[in-house]
Formats: structure tokens, C-alpha cells, sequence
């Protein structure tokens, strides 16, 4: 073993109920470097971070600290033997002071008593090391974000840790805090600490780091130096390429002057969407493109008056709306398959037929119930429609897979009868199958004069379906491209920000 | 592949078992336990078991409300504190004259009319007050009904200065007294409040989107629910029900108690939920189950004082027996319970909602 690595993973594995959250993942990490451990939402890097300090525990797999196997059991624990972690909320106390705040739950004792003399004195030595010369002895909610964080950081290193793991620090930092910020981590790398650098800014993992590992889907992708790999080769790793390339669907004609159903004038909600426009025609289907976290959920929600936009205007069919709840959307003629299905999608205990009639008896209002009949003529027609497999409309939506429940959800607002369709990844975590058969729909309620917006990480269905893509980078629209003739570096070109707006 | 749960594993099936066990044993204890007679007097059917429904008809009352309240996932503390609000209110209607002539009569000096809906409406209110804290201002709603809870009495001492009215005017002394049908009054409200509720929940949408809301908030507000309004309207019901539940009461005692009218009838009415298989979590209810649960209540007080125990410790045998059902209820034991008859073939359909 090479005698610099601190700490060294291997094929560590973590079960979690349905799901295999880590897969066989290795990670490695030397002295005195910055190792960015990078990947989408749910690829699995903060379920590999609390394997590490102890609030998972792994299946398989073992970490060398040192060369000595350890097992982490409790966030605790790990600090103890030189893991320490600081997270992307600040976890300190506002209302004490900078001092204590370093020192609490192991202040230097004098007599039976704490010594706050040395408390305050190992406290300004401490932060003079980050050159952050200020009063230890005023609370900590006095000073910007940035101290903040630089104290958290400095409690974090205090505890002779080993190596530092630093959870999307810089996401509540401005330009110039981050570059405070990554002066104290090249000063801690020359002093020979290992740190593991978590983001979602690429620009930043190639500012400060050394090395690069990818996660996809609980896997390790690779380890990159970062002088060999450029930013465009990092996002397709990070998206990876699909293979279902097999299924040759067509995208719906756009017809000639179709109508506009719905626009968007530079919406936004800070720290989410910083500014989004666009309109959509109807019978087209304008694809959102870009990483997760990038603002297309928020946008989606949004037009959909889930959340209220601070700024922006809305229009549907011409006309000014302001959406106060979902069901003004729905009387809008607006509906929206959401991102998390489990959350804000299926209502696990209730049967498929009443999931299926939800929204349209939402649309109607409870004093209107729909018969009997009507609800089993529903879920019999969707059911057959959208092939879900079930034996009959009774069974709870709970126990259904990933693909039928969202076949489920779709079928909920195709009950609607929608001029406009939101559909916020409706082919993720399911079955290739299934993805294919929702692609046709969607394809076929497009080519039946529906308006539909397809929000999806997989730029090749992205690619194969719409008629204009629209690509967003960190809460901003950053270019908009036609379907045809697209091609994926195209789009991953504009999604890590290396060429600037086109058409 | 149609529902083939173990009946075993239904809660309300273990409740039916417990109550017809406690009526066995009472039934042991005295032979005559299950007799009923009529009485020509009184034009009314009397015997134990018309006693006890007679007895739960309040708890009844209220925990319909209850059930759809916990149904949302919420829980309403004030209800036993409405009761006494009700009756207070009543009899204060009853006895505006109250410094005037002290001897109780057959008289009322307000209209009957408003001896009846002043108070049911005004625990409506506080009933829509509980409502709009939980819905609009999402406040817990144990906090929030804790206001009521504390603030009911306080307002029922006001409205009747303290005092303890008594009246003998017959129509007020019929809800609780009378009989109709040749059964008592009460059973008549309850059941009345029951199919009521009943026909509610099933000929509208609102059972549906009660637990829709109950299951999960978010989805349902993304469908197109109004769940603050659904959650509103469960509090309001709740409240209007404890009302009647407290006309009820102080027709019975013939008087208002501002201090023991309605009692720990909070508890009592979560426990007839709970008892019935509705879980506190919210979700998926079951009205009937309910009604069983405040018959068990009430035959378990009933059992324990044939027991002959002294009144001091009814509260803590009452509290062992019910201990015993919950138990019996319980996810486990329901588990043992259904692998032992299912050979342990059978296993729990998959992705239950968190």
C-alpha cells in the first residue's frame, strides 16, 4: 500500500430496504490532498460519508484508517479516531460565543472549573492559524456565514482530526468567502490533513482539488486525477449513458401555428431558480435538461403553484395566472407528475382505483362525489390504458413497483383530461420496460395537442423525445436547443457552463 | 391475488373478542347478566346491555369526530372541556332567572330553541377555532387543543358564575332521560350521529380525502386537495359533536358541572378510536370500529362495578383491562397470532407507507 493513503475503502456495501445504496465502493484518500467525491443526488455520496462516521453501517467492505481496520459505530465514535465532518448546515450554537463554540463539551478545566482565560486564549491561536484574526469572546451569530463555517472547521481540525470532510460547504457562500474558504483548505492540505470535498459546483472541484471520485447509482465510476480529466468527460460520468437505446420512438410533429399554452417570464425564488423564461406551444414537448439541483423541480413547481414564485410572471393561455394551491393549477387545466414519487406522488394505503380518481374528485370538490361506477369505470380504463399490472382495482398502490405506481400517477391526471402536462422524471428507478411505455404516452398526448414538459436526467430520452430542450445550470436557464438534429455533448456542453448561449 | 389478509390481523377483530370475553365473565358473575325486559311505565327496554350502550352514548358521540380527527392525524384534547362548556351554556338559557328564583322548576326562560343550538353552535365555533390553529396556522394540534382543553372550563365557570344550576323542565330533561322507540334517548342521538357521520364520509368524498390527507399531506395538496379545509371540517364536526355530547349530559344529571361534566372524555374517546383500529397516525379509519371500541369503554366500567370494587381504584382496574386489549392489539401479537393460523406462509404485502 502506497504509505501516504490515510484512509482506504473497499468494496463497501450498504443495503438499504428495496435498494442497494452503495455497491462494492472503493475510495481512497491521501495525505495532504483534496479529494472531491462527486455524483447526483442519490448516487450515493452521503450514504458513503455516514458509512464513514458511523451513522450508516455498512453490509460488506472495510476501512483502513492508517492501515488499522476500523468500524465506525457512532458519529461520535469516529470523531474520536480522527474523522470529523462539517456539514453543509452550521452546527453550532449562534447564541454562544466563537470560543465556546470550539471548545464546548471539552472546555480545559482549572480547579474544578472552567478556565475560560485558556479557553479564549487556544481559541484566537486556533483561528490565527486560519488568519482570521476577530473577538473570540462575542457570539458566534455576530459574524458572517463564512467565519461561521471557518469556525466550525477550525472545532472540526481541533479535535486532532486525521482527515476532514467538508458537506457542501461553500453553498451558503458568496465569491469571496469561498475563496477565504479555500485558502484555509490549502493551508490544512499543506499541514498534511486529508480532506474529502463534497459539491455540486464543477467549477470549484477544479479549482481546489487534487483528485476526483464519481458515484453513479450507488457505484463507483472512477477515480480521476484532475489534471486528466476535462469537465465535459466528468458530467457524463457523473450522468452516465443510457442503453435503452434500443426503443425507436418518434417525437411528435410539431404542428405549424399551434397556439402558445404556457409561458414563463423570468421566475425565480431565490437560492432556487434564479431566473427561468420560456413558452411551450401546444402539442410540443420542450424537454428541461441539466444536473439535479439545477432548478428544474423548483421551476415545475412553480408552474404548478406548489411553491409561489418571489418573482416572474406565469401565463397560460395568454393570460396572467397566480397559482395560490395545486387544485388552481388543476382548474387550469394543469397537471404535474412530481419528482419524488413517494413523497408528493402515491398515496401508499389507499387503493389504485381511489389514487386514480383523487385528482379528478379533487377538480370536483368533495360535495360531488363520483358513483361507484364512475371510479371503477376510471381505474378499469386507465388500468387497461397504461397496462398496469394488477388483478383488480383493489389492491393498495403501496404494494405495487416503482413503474405501476407511477403508471398510477400518470393515470391520476390523464383522468384530468390536461391541456398541460408537468412530468418531472416519470421514468426514474423503473424498469426499462416500463420507461419505454411511459415515453410512448407521453409521446401520444403530445401528438394529441397536449402541451407537455419532460424534465429528465437521462439526456437520451430527453434527446429522443422533445421537440426544443431547454437547459438549466444552478438555478438559471443556461440555453435552449432544438431537438432535432441535438446531440448529447451538446447539451453537456451547456450543462458545465463551456460554451455560452446558443440559439 | 384478492385481499386474503388473516382475519386475525384486523384490530377490530381482537376488539370484538375482548368485548364478548368481558361479557362472558360478567355474564358468569351474574347469571341475569343479558336479560332484557321491557317496563310498561316507562315505555322502555331496560337490562345491562341496554344500560351500557345507554351509559357510552357520549363517548360515542364524540368519537366520531374523533375518529376522523385522528384520522388526519391529529388528536383533539378539548373535547371533554366543550362538554362542559355545552351544558353550562344550556342551563345558563335555562335559568337566565337564576338570581331571581332559586327553586329549579319545569320551566325555561329563554326559548327552548336556542337552549338547544346555542350551545351546540357555539362548540361548533370552538370546534372551527381548534381547526383553523392546526389547519392555517400548523400549529400540533395537541398544543393547540390543549387551549380549549384548559380554557373550556374557565368559560363554562363564567357563563354560569360559578354556579351549579339545576332545572326540572321535561324537554330538556327528554334528551337525556326520555325514551323514544322504547329505547332511551341517547342511544337514539347516538346512533342518529353515527349514521350521520356514516353517510358523510361514504356519500361525499370526504372519507376518501381524509385519509388521503391523513396518508400523506404532500401528495394530496399536489392532487389537488385542499387538506386545510378537510382538516378544518374535522375539527369542526368534533367540535358540534361534543356539544350534543354535553346536552346529553347535563340533561342526565339534570344540572351543569362545570368542573366534572365530560371528565377525561378526551381520553376516553382516543382510547374508542384507537381500541377501533384507527391508527393515531392517521390514515385509514373505520367508524365501526369505533363504536365497538366505546362500547368496550363503557362495558369495562360496567364490569368493574360488579366486581364490587371500591370507586377509588375503578380508574386503575379500568386502565389494566384496556391495557390487556391494546395489547392484545398489537402489531406483534397480531403478527404471532395470524403466522400461528397461517403457518407463517402468508407475509405482510410490501412498501407500507412510512
Amino acid at each position: 500500500m502506497e504509505p501516504d493513503v490515510i484512509l482506504s475503502m473497499r468494496g463497501i456495501e450498504i443495503q438499504f430496504p428495496g435498494v442497494k445504496a452503495l455497491d462494492k465502493v472503493d475510495f481512497t484518500l491521501r495525505r495532504g490532498e483534496v479529494h472531491a467525491l462527486l455524483g447526483e443526488n442519490g448516487a450515493g455520496k452521503s450514504t458513503l460519508i455516514k458509512c464513514l462516521t458511523g451513522v450508516h453501517h455498512m453490509d460488506a467492505g472495510e476501512i483502513l484508517l492508517d492501515g488499522a481496520e476500523i468500524r465506525p459505530t457512532t458519529p461520535q465514535h469516529a470523531m474520536e479516531m480522527g474523522i470529523s465532518t462539517v456539514f453543509q448546515e452550521i452546527n453550532l450554537c449562534p447564541n454562544l460565543t466563537v470560543a465556546e463554540n470550539i471548545f464546548v463539551g471539552r472546555q480545559p478545566m482549572r480547579y474544578g472549573q472552567i478556565n475560560w482565560k485558556e479557553i479564549n486564549r487556544r481559541a484566537s491561536e486556533l483561528l490565527e492559524r486560519f488568519s482570521i484574526q476577530i473577538d473570540v469572546t462575542r457570539p458566534l451569530s455576530y459574524y458572517s456565514t463564512a467565519i461561521q463555517q471557518m469556525v466550525s472547521i477550525a472545532r472540526a481540525v481541533d479535535v486532532r482530526a486525521k482527515l476532514l470532510i467538508l458537506d457542501e460547504p461553500t453553498s451558503s457562500l458568496d465569491d469571496n468567502e469561498v475563496k477565504r474558504l479555500f485558502k484555509v483548505m490549502r493551508d490544512l492540505r499543506a499541514q498534511g490533513l486529508g480532506i474529502i470535498f463534497i459539491t455540486h459546483f464543477l467549477d470549484q472541484v477544479f479549482k481546489i482539488s487534487d483528485r476526483i471520485t464519481v458515484l453513479r447509482n450507488g457505484r463507483m465510476i472512477g477515480e480521476f486525477d484532475v489534471r486528466q480529466i476535462s469537465k465535459l468527460d466528468l458530467v457524463s460520468r457523473m450522468i452516465g449513458k443510457d442503453m435503452n437505446e434500443i426503443f425507436n420512438l418518434k417525437r411528435a410533429e410539431q404542428k405549424r401555428g399551434a397556439s402558445v399554452a404556457m409561458s414563463a417570464e423570468h421566475i425565480g425564488i431565490p437560492g432556487k431558480v434564479e431566473d427561468n423564461s420560456f413558452e411551450i406551444k401546444e402539442g410540443e414537448l420542450l424537454g428541461f435538461a441539466g444536473l439535479l439541483g439545477s432548478g428544474r423541480t423548483e421551476t415545475a413547481e412553480i408552474l404548478f403553484g406548489v411553491t409561489k414564485p418571489a418573482h416572474g410572471t406565469v401565463k397560460v393561455k395568454g393570460e396572467t395566472v397566480r397559482f395560490n394551491a395545486p387544485l388552481d393549477a388543476i382548474n387550469r387545466k394543469l397537471a404535474f407528475c412530481p419528482e419524488d414519487r413517494k413523497k408528493d406522488g402515491v398515496i401508499a394505503d389507499l387503493t389504485i382505483r381511489e389514487n386514480i380518481a383523487l385528482a379528478v374528485q379533487a377538480k370536483r370538490g368533495y360535495l360531488k362525489p363520483l358513483s361507484r361506477k364512475e371510479m371503477d369505470s376510471l381505474a378499469d380504463k386507465y388500468i387497461k390504458l397504461l397496462s398496469i399490472a394488477t388483478p383488480d382495482a383493489d389492491k393498495r398502490v403501496g404494494e405495487l413497483s416503482g413503474g405501476n405506481q407511477q403508471k398510477v400517477i400518470l393515470a391520476r391526471w390523464m383522468a384530468t383530461e390536461p391541456d398541460i402536462l408537468i412530468l418531472d422524471e416519470p421514468t426514474r428507478g423503473i424498469d426499462v420496460g416500463a420507461k419505454a411505455e411511459i415515453q410512448r404516452l407521453m409521446l401520444e398526448m403530445c401528438g394529441g395537442g397536449m402541451a407537455v414538459i419532460f424534465i429528465s436526467s437521462e439526456l437520451d430520452e430527453i434527446i429522443r423525445c422533445s421537440n426544443r430542450i431547454l437547459i438549466m445550470r444552478d438555478g438559471v436557464k443556461a440555453g435552449e436547443l432544438p431537438g432535432e438534429n441535438c446531440t448529447q455533448p451538446d447539451i453537456m456542453r451547456i450543462i458545465a457552463g463551456e460554451a455560452v448561449e446558443s440559439a | 391475488m384478492k385481499r386474503r389478509e388473516s382475519i386475525f390481523k384486523s384490530k377490530l377483530i381482537w376488539a370484538i373478542i375482548a368485548e364478548i370475553l368481558i361479557l362472558l365473565v360478567c355474564l358468569l358473575m351474574r347469571p341475569d347478566f343479558f336479560k332484557i325486559e321491557y317496563q310498561p311505565q316507562t315505555h322502555m327496554w331496560y337490562g345491562s346491555l341496554i344500560d351500557i350502550i345507554n351509559r357510552s352514548a357520549e363517548i360515542t358521540i364524540i368519537a366520531m369526530g374523533m375518529t376522523l380527527v385522528i384520522a388526519t392525524g391529529g388528536t383533539d384534547l378539548s373535547v371533554g372541556a366543550l362538554v362542559a362548556v355545552a351544558g353550562a351554556l344550556a342551563l345558563k338559557l335555562l335559568r337566565w332567572d337564576v338570581t331571581v328564583y332559586n327553586t329549579p322548576g319545569d320551566y325555561t326562560v329563554q326559548p327552548f330553541i336556542l337552549v338547544l343550538f346555542v350551545p351546540m353552535l357555539v362548540c361548533l365555533a370552538m370546534g372551527m377555532f381548534n381547526g383553523v390553529l392546526i389547519a392555517k396556522f400548523k400549529m400540533q394540534p395537541i398544543i393547540a387543543t390543549l387551549v380549549l382543553m384548559v380554557a373550556g372550563r374557565g368559560i363554562a365557570q363564567i357563563a354560569t358564575n360559578g354556579k351549579q344550576f339545576t332545572t326540572l323542565y321535561a324537554p330538556f330533561r327528554f334528551i337525556g332521560q326520555g325514551s323514544l322507540l322504547a329505547l332511551p334517548m341517547p342511544i337514539i342521538i347516538s346512533a342518529v350521529a353515527v349514521l350521520g357521520v356514516s353517510l358523510f364520509t361514504r356519500l361525499t368524498s370526504y372519507g376518501m380525502f381524509i385519509e388521503s390527507v391523513g396518508i400523506n399531506r404532500n401528495a394530496s395538496r399536489v392532487s389537488g386537495i385542499k387538506s386545510d379545509t378537510i382538516i378544518l371540517i374535522a375539527y369542526a364536526l368534533t367540535g358540534f359533536l361534543s356539544g350534543v355530547a354535553g346536552l346529553i349530559y347535563a340533561s342526565r344529571i339534570s344540572s351543569c358541572d362545570s368542573n366534572n361534566a365530560g371528565l377525561n372524555y378526551e381520553l376516553d374517546a382516543i382510547l374508542a378510536v384507537v381500541i377501533g383500529g384507527t391508527n393515531m397516525s392517521g390514515g385509514k379509519f373505520s367508524l365501526a370500529g369505533t363504536v365497538v371500541g366505546s362500547i368496550i369503554i363503557r362495558t369495562i366500567t360496567t364490569f368493574v362495578y360488579y366486581f364490587g370494587i371500591v370507586s377509588e381504584s375503578i380508574m386503575a382496574f379500568k386502565a389494566l383491562i384496556i391495557a390487556v386489549v391494546i395489547v392484545l392489539q398489537s402489531e406483534p401479537v397480531r403478527k404471532w397470532m395470524s403466522s400461528r393460523k397461517n403457518t407463517g406462509a402468508d407475509r405482510i404485502g410490501g412498501g407500507v407507507h412510512a
